[in-house]
């Protein structure tokens, strides 16, 4: 490789390119390129070129079919003059480019890519492995050296035109020449796609681009980039003319031949597999977030509407979540007649407690909707049963007391604070923050992978590893289920069912069924606060969902359905509907009564690892490993929302109260706060710094919580500004705060408090009615085996 | 081939699992597993394959490896739904099982096989390497298999039953305050200047003290803080001025002590504060007032109080029986003078208590017969400074301290077996009671008298320290006497003549000599209590 470097060559700068190659139309590709590169004394170019050849005939004959492919779609730059050498290609594809830049349209390119005409010698060229290494190394350099201004929005060209010089190196079999493109140029991307660039850097052979998933989207999709019109017109010159950003002291060497080869790989890239969103706004407009939701393989990650042909194809999530319409976010109107009985009960208890206002806090405490939500009517939602039972009462009633002990939270008055350790802060404090208990597990052996109380903080449940649950009382009562060995005729009322329980019980108690590790266990929220929950549900690595009774201590049923493992489950927020999420791809919804699923959400490119319902049951969000979440309307199963912009898997999940805000949380450490309506990413959270497992609103859906791997829980402002926190004076208004690709490593400004534990990462948080965090987690010895 | 997959995973996938997970993910690779042993394997299972072919093979285990363990792939899927950071084998067991491979049996993450690596068999290199040029140089793992004696196993292991999985519950956080309880971190220390930053985001009062020690010596507490915590704000100060020094151990039984008392915070306080007053040394002046100003003004140290007083008694006592002559001695006695009055200074400390333990060594340093010279003087006048302060503050409460005080005093100052010494600090003594006490003393008591015929007995006046004392406790009974009408006392007047004999008569020959030769005839008179006849 070093030796066909063009600066220790003479041959390279000097020799005019018409008498260059002299052996034109010649059947045998190999052997053209063999003379062509000794009569240049390319000697380890062709050396390289003979072992490769020899390399790749046993494979190129097994996939013939994606050669022939392929070589269409490299070449497509050479299109119009296949016979003529080196130089002149490059006036072409200046031609191409320029076509592509004044019609600007998909239909067009799409044309461009058909017209694509005979094969000549010279494409075989493009094969030498050389002109990767200095066709990147000039884009660099060219990105690297533009404006200030420029520079954000060229960043994201690079790294997908790195992975397909990279994908086509191993693709031709050339392995060495492709790890050390990869060790020379991935130092520099590793920052923001450190995950995508790892993959990448476990396929050595052919066959592996062939089999991987990844590696196919990236040949087969467009790499959307957004860019300015006067960004776009930039590259465009400087692919076709070499102008701008050259590496100083680079010399001839650079702008000669071998560079303009190098630029003509780097534009076939473009040409194939780049997609351009070219935007009439001023490049400062595209912020260091919005790349993260702007860029990447979108078009399979954007639902398509059936039947579309390419033409039609949404790149754009935003034109996608404009095309679904309004969402229906308001809360779920109350029935009359339970409304009418819950008043009553109230007035009762009014007359009781001798308080006259709680009669009149039913109207006051039933959550409104907010101004621009619109509210579903009750044919909307998901069929209930038309009558109300007592535990509904029940619990309305216990809502609105909670909603009249609740402790308020107001995290934005905290931002107000000027001197941090003055009383009115610490007053602020306490007005700001919530309490937080802790409920820590000992002595778990192989590991718990979830937690959860009830909503009445009587019952403690966990899953482990050991396929089993546990369930805790918190209240120190004692948890009886049935015994076996009664006959259900003998039960007549409530004596007699009370006789048949078990006589002898203890505070905690194993639940076995699962035979695999259970990842998410969840109590029925029937009951609410008023009383105990009757049902748990458990999701385990078995495949199986298991409905648990709490009466009798058993399983009641197994919903089967999945065949991968089931990662979460959780209740509709007015029970008897639930969702489980599974690494087969898909969601699903279930009733308790029915033992086959009755929705199937499918549409993700991974497995999907986290399902939350919105709060009115409407809807259901999806967060899957292929960094995108999803919101789905439950009754016909279709996808309304996508949002893009997480850079791993999203983990966890939360939909504030309200019903306005997504918060969801990525392997990429962030958390990031979505507006529901319309699909935009309001925020990005920054400071944990390893994974996070659960997050939770606060009632009025103006405090975050997270928990995760660092021993730390955190509290986020939700309303106040994000960004980074330490802002240079004055230069924060600039506009582009953050470069592209540099990851924040500090906290952002809307980190309003960090509680760290002992040793205990935090798998579980959520809020009470009454606004008590709590959260909980499995303490970790500090020896490790 | 997939079996044949499995088999590499056996040998490098396990090994990996054991590892802490997540390796960086920017090193490149080129072949964690060489082709070396592929033809290993090949070997072992009778097959011989060419170089090429082991290296592609070798690239081909790598990325099913890949597939199976990596970031973002099946076995590490499985760790984070787990919520755990550490891949186990477990995870590697379900990974194959989706991916329809059947699972390693065998090995669970409590008992990770552990690998041995063999040294290259050397006893015959040159036909080794005649033979098989690579196996000579290439090492070869195994898996350990440990051998078990079954006669032991049954006789002596004893198998543990697990304890059961249990729950603790505590506050994280109370109102957004993280409190110092055994179950939450310690706070994490922080700069001074980031802690000032970052203070909206750090836990409350867990960061108090911590900011405040780092807060230069005079820290002021933050009001509103519990006093256990602004106690611990100035074990900081102490911590400040002495963290550069080793702390010599000073009284360490008096030490041992406090320690199964007093709480943490305090005990190093005490520490701390102990060692930076003693042993005094011309250097550590300004650690020595940051102390005493820390004592005079802190509060929160009321339970320390017995410690330090009984600290100073002890001192005190050490002091003065060794001789007291040395030049440190008297510092010593100094800087527990000055540590007398900043405890009595403070306002927020309830003394009373402990009065009758604090005055022993007040007077003792007063009445003692030999001071080293050097400092006599100025301790005899702090002693009688702080014995005033002492007596004005509380005499009220306790009206009978100032006469016996006098009256141990007195004793003192007239039986003629004391020595010069205690009878300049008895003066001085009543001196700092006050004003009456030296009249009835000095003046009427005959204190005057008595030194004085015992000074012309001896060596007829020469002054010392002694005199000075009683003609400045003479001062006191007139001020105000140097601006105003100046005039001697003329013996030819018999007004003035007979306040002159009773002079004489009163002080004694000497004293009335040494008032008179002052020539104010308005002190002469206030002696005498007679100025408002003049």
């Amino acid at each position: 490789m070093q030796a066909a470097n063009p600066s220790h060559s003479p041959a390279a700068s000097s020799p005019p390119p018409q008498e260059s190659d002299p052996f034109q139309n010649v059947s045998a590709p190999e052997r053209t390129v063999l003379e062509y590169l000794r009569a240049r004394g390319y000697k380890a170019a062709e050396k390289a070129l003979l072992d490769a050849i020899e390399a790749t005939s046993e494979e190129e004959k097994t996939k013939a079919t994606i050669a022939a492919e392929e070589m269409v779609k490299t070449l497509a730059v050479f299109s119009q003059s296949p016979s003529r050498p080196g130089e002149n290609a490059l006036n072409d594809s200046s031609n191409v480019v320029q076509e592509l830049s004044a019609i600007n349209s998909p239909a067009s390119l799409q044309n461009l890519v058909a017209s694509i005409g005979t094969v000549g010698a010279e494409e075989i060229l493009s094969q030498d492995p050389t002109d990767k290494q200095e066709g990147f190394r000039e884009l660099e350099a060219w990105v690297e050296g533009s404006l200030d201004m420029y520079r954000p929005e060229f960043r994201p060209i690079l790294f997908p035109i790195f992975c397909h010089f990279y994908l086509d190196l191993i693709q031709r079999g050339y392995k060495d020449a492709a790890l050390r493109f990869f060790s020379g140029f991935s130092p520099s991307l590793a920052a923001a796609h450190s995950k995508i660039l790892h993959h990448l850097s476990t396929l050595l052979l052919p066959s592996h681009v062939q089999n991987d998933e990844h590696a196919q989207r990236f040949l087969n999709e467009k790499y959307m980039v957004r860019m300015s019109r006067s960004g776009f017109s930039l590259l465009v010159g400087w692919l076709t003319e070499g102008v701008g950003g050259e590496a100083l002291g680079s010399g001839l060497g650079f702008s000669g031949e071998k560079g303009k080869r190098g630029r003509a790989a780097v534009m076939r890239v473009v040409n194939n597999h780049l997609r351009f969103d070219v935007t009439s706004s001023k490049s400062s407009a595209i912020l260091s977030t919005t790349w993260e939701e702007t860029t990447g393989l979108l078009s399979s990650l954007i639902p398509q509407p059936s039947g579309s042909s390419s033409v039609t194809k949404l790149y754009d999530p935003r034109a996608f979540n404009l095309s679904k319409g309004d969402l229906k976010l308001g809360p779920v109107p109350m029935n009359e007649e339970l409304r009418s009985e819950t008043e009553r009960v109230l007035r009762e208890q009014a007359m009781v407690e001798r308080d006259p206002n709680v009669q009149y806090d039913l109207a006051l405490t039933r959550p409104q909707p907010l101004p621009g939500q619109t509210a579903p009517s009750e044919a909307d939602l998901l069929p209930r049963p038309p009558n109300f039972k007592t535990i509904d009462v029940d619990r309305e009633v216990s809502a609105v007391r909670d909603a009249r002990r609740r402790i308020r939270l107001e995290p934005s008055a905290l931002t107000n604070v000027i001197d941090p350790n003055s009383p009115q802060a610490n007053a602020v404090r306490a007005r700001a923050l919530p309490s937080i208990c802790a409920y820590t597990l000992h002595d778990v052996v192989e590991g718990a992978p979830c937690l959860t109380f009830s909503q009445d903080t009587t019952l403690m449940a966990a899953g482990f590893a050991e396929s089993y649950i546990r369930l805790w009382s918190l209240k120190g009562e004692k948890l009886r289920g049935m015994r076996s060995d009664f006959s259900s005729n003998q039960v007549r009322d409530p004596a007699s069912l009370r006789r048949i329980k078990e006589k002898k019980g203890s505070t905690t108690r194993k639940l076995i069924g699962h035979s695999g590790p259970v990842y998410s266990v969840a109590f029925d929220p029937l009951s609410g606060s008023a009383a105990p929950p009757k049902h748990l549900l458990s999701a385990s690595a078995d495949g199986t969902t298991r409905l648990w009774s709490l009466d009798t201590m058993t399983n009641v049923v197994a919903f089967r359905g999945h065949e991968n493992p089931v990662w979460d489950v959780k209740w509709s927020p007015m029970g008897i509907y639930f969702a489980t999420a599974s690494r087969d791809r898909t969601a699903r919804l279930w009733s308790t009564d029915r033992t086959s699923c009755l929705r199937i959400y499918a549409g993700h490119l991974g497995d999907v690892d986290c399902v939350q319902f919105h709060p009115n049951s409407l809807y259901l969000a999806t967060g899957s490993s292929d960094w995108t979440a999803r919101l789905w309307d439950v009754q016909r199963g279709s996808c309304v929302r996508v949002f893009i912009g997480h850079q791993g898997g999203i983990s966890s999940m939360a939909i504030s109260p309200d019903g306005r805000y997504l918060a969801s949380a990525g392997e990429d450490l962030t958390i990031s706060l979505w507006d529901i309506g319309s699909g935009k990413r309001i925020k990005k959270m920054t400071g944990h710094s390893t994974s996070i497992y659960s997050l939770a609103f606060s009632q009025e859906s103006s405090l975050l919580v997270s928990g995760g791997a660092d021993w730390t829980v955190r509290c986020w402002d939700v309303k106040g500004a994000g960004g980074p926190k330490t802002r240079e004076n004055g230069a924060s208004d600039g506009g582009v705060v953050q470069k592209y690709g540099e990851g924040t490593s500090n906290e952002s400004a809307d980190l309003v408090a960090t509680f760290p534990t002992k040793r205990t990462p935090i798998i579980n948080v959520q809020f009470t009615p009454r606004n008590l965090c709590l959260v909980g987690g499995v303490y970790q010895a500090s020896e490790t085996r | 081939m997939i079996a044949r997959v499995t088999h590499f995973v056996t040998v490098t996938g396990l090994s990996m699992n054991t590892n802490a997970k997540r390796k960086p993910t920017t090193t490149t690779h080129t072949g964690v597993y060489k082709a070396d042993s592929i033809k290993d394997v090949a070997e072992f299972l009778g097959i011989g394959i060419s170089d090429p072919v082991a290296t592609a093979l070798a690239s081909d285990v790598e990325y099913r490896i890949h597939q199976v363990v990596e970031v973002s792939q099946e076995a590490a899927k499985f760790m984070h739904h787990g919520r755990r950071t550490i891949m186990t084998t477990s995870d590697i067991d379900h990974a194959l099982r989706v991916l329809n491979i059947e699972p390693l049996y065998g090995h669970t993450s409590n008992n990770p096989p552990t690998f041995r690596r063999a040294p290259p068999f050397m006893a015959h290199p040159s036909t080794v390497n005649a033979a098989n040029p690579n196996s000579a140089s290439s090492t070869v793992y195994f898996v350990e298999d440990e051998e078990l004696d079954f006669e032991r196993v049954l006789r002596e292991e004893k198998i543990a039953l697990p304890k059961g999985v249990s729950w603790t519950a505590h506050w994280l956080a109370v109102e957004g305050v993280q409190p110092l309880i055994p179950e939450n971190p310690p706070a994490i220390p922080r700069d001074t200047g980031e802690a000032h930053a970052e203070a909206p985001t750090t836990n409350g009062t867990a960061a108090v003290p911590i900011t405040t020690t780092h807060g230069g010596l005079f820290a002021q507490p933050a009001p509103g803080t519990i006093s256990a915590l602004t106690s611990t704000t100035h074990a900081g100060v102490g911590a400040n001025a002495v963290a550069k020094k080793s702390t010599q151990p000073l009284q360490p039984q008096s030490q041992n002590l406090v320690k199964q008392v007093l709480s943490r915070e305090l005990q190093l306080y005490y520490s701390r504060l102990t060692s930076s007053l003693l042993p005094p040394s011309a250097s550590d002046w300004t650690k020595r007032s940051a102390a005493l100003a820390s004592l005079r003004n802190d509060a929160g140290l009321q339970a320390l109080l017995p410690y330090l007083i009984r600290w100073v008694g002890e001192g005190v006592v050490g002091a003065l029986k060794e001789g007291a002559q040395s030049d440190n001695d008297g510092k010593v006695l100094e800087v527990l003078m000055d540590a007398i009055s900043a405890i009595l200074e403070n306002q927020t400390l309830f003394v009373e208590p402990y009065l009758h333990q604090l005055l022993p060594p007040l007077l003792s340093t007063l009445l003692h017969s030999s001071l080293p010279p050097s400092h006599s003087t100025s301790l005899r006048t702090s002693a009688s400074q702080t014995l005033s302060r002492l007596l004005t503050t509380h005499s009220t409460t306790y009206p009978s301290l100032s006469p016996r005080i006098m009256k141990t005093l007195l004793l003192a100052l007239i039986s003629p077996s004391k020595s010069k010494g205690s009878r300049e600090g008895a003066v001085w003594g009543l001196v700092g009671v006050g004003k009456e006490a030296v009249r009835k003393g000095v003046v009427e008591g005959g204190g005057a008298r008595v030194l004085g015929d015992e000074y012309i007995s001896k060596d007829g006046g020469q002054q010392d320290g002694l005199v000075k004392a009683v003609l400045s406790a003479l001062r006191v009974l007139h001020p105000t006497s140097e601006t105003d009408m100046n005039d001697a006392l003329d013996p030819d007047i018999p007004s003035d003549k007979a306040v002159i004999d009773e002079l004489n008569e009163v002080l004694g020959r000497y004293f009335a000599d040494q008032v008179l030769r002052a020539g104010d005839a308005a002190w002469a008179r206030a002696i005498l209590g007679k100025e408002e006849d003049v």
